[in-house]
């Protein structure tokens, strides 16, 4: 999936790979790599001035440390990530069963 | 190891155009991607530009932190804000007949000339691709328009003028502006 393709979905798909624990970048981008089979196609560099955008708007939270010698940023949920995340997905999936019934001529199923 | 010089002048790129602290972050996502490499088995110079390449093009990323400097959000917003306060002293000073009060023309064309260079400077901050431009213009438009209104705020005040209910109006929306400028200005300073 191309990067295009995604815009609109990206705050949510970044939030679900910190959900399991604090993450840095890399790890991040890894992360959806293997959640997606390798799928995903993001220039990795445009991860981490979305991961900036969400720490401003207060959903995730960001902190320095020290690895092998370099400084490393670790991002981790907030309380208000976690409730973004969970009204994204309920988004996502009444969105996704509604374009599923209209690709395949059935009826909707009735929003969660 | 040594960092391959491929990765090297990337970062130097990127460290021509952004501060260090999102440089740094960006350099150990870089190192880690050319390990992530180099244990596929790649060659040492393969796997540094196979890591480049996945991190896409330096601008296509200054561009990107651009549109999430707080500074530039903070201009976006005072420009819309901005017909509003305007004209709140639009009518205030057209009730007040401002025209007739004792202000000399160099103040007129120098309140004129500022409101000017500030929305401009907040026009560039909000659209610049470029992370230094934006910020530093947002910061100093926000400095511009608190003070404008400040100095609105006192001329009025000094000037004796007749304290109207649509006057009064147009200072509280400069106040508040001002409030909200300051407010900006922290995280635009922070980063």
């Amino acid at each position: 999936m191309r990067a295009e393709e995604l815009k609109g979905h990206l705050d949510a798909v970044l939030l679900a790979a910190l959900e399991d624990g604090p993450r840095h970048g890399y790890a991040v981008i890894e992360s959806l790599r293997q959640n997606t089979g390798g799928r995903l196609d993001l220039p990795t560099g445009t991860i981490y001035p979305a991961l900036r955008r969400l720490e401003q708007a207060g959903l995730i939270t960001g902190s320095w440390s020290v690895v092998g010698g370099r400084r490393r940023r670790e991002y981790r949920l907030t309380a208000a990530g976690t409730r973004a995340l969970t009204g994204k997905r309920a988004d996502w999936l009444d969105f996704s069963a509604m374009v599923s019934a209209a690709l395949e001529g059935r009826p909707c199923p009735s929003p969660v | 190891m040594s960092e391959p010089r491929l990765i090297s002048s990337y970062l130097a790129v990127l460290a021509a155009q952004l501060p260090a602290p999102i440089v740094e972050e960006l350099a150990d996502g870089l190192t880690e991607t050319h390990r992530s490499y180099l244990q596929q088995g790649l060659a040492p110079d393969l796997a540094a530009e196979s890591a480049v390449a996945e991190f896409g093009e330096p601008q296509a990323i200054v561009a990107e932190f651009a549109r999430v400097n707080p500074a530039r959000r903070a201009a976006r917003r005072l420009l819309g804000i901005g017909p509003v306060v305007g004209a709140c002293w639009a009518a205030a000073l057209i009730t007040d007949r401002a025209g007739t009060w004792p202000v000399p023309l160099a103040a007129r064309i120098l309140v004129g000339v500022a409101l000017i260079t500030i929305i401009a400077l907040l026009a560039a901050a909000a659209l610049s691709t470029r992370y230094r431009l934006a910020a530093r213009a947002g910061v100093a438009g926000c400095i511009g328009i608190a003070s404008l209104d400040a100095a609105l705020i006192t001329g009025v005040t000094f000037a004796s003028a007749p304290m109207t209910w649509v006057m009064a109006g147009a200072m509280v929306a400069s106040t508040a502006r001002i409030a909200f400028a300051a407010r900006s200005l922290v995280p635009a300073l922070a980063r």
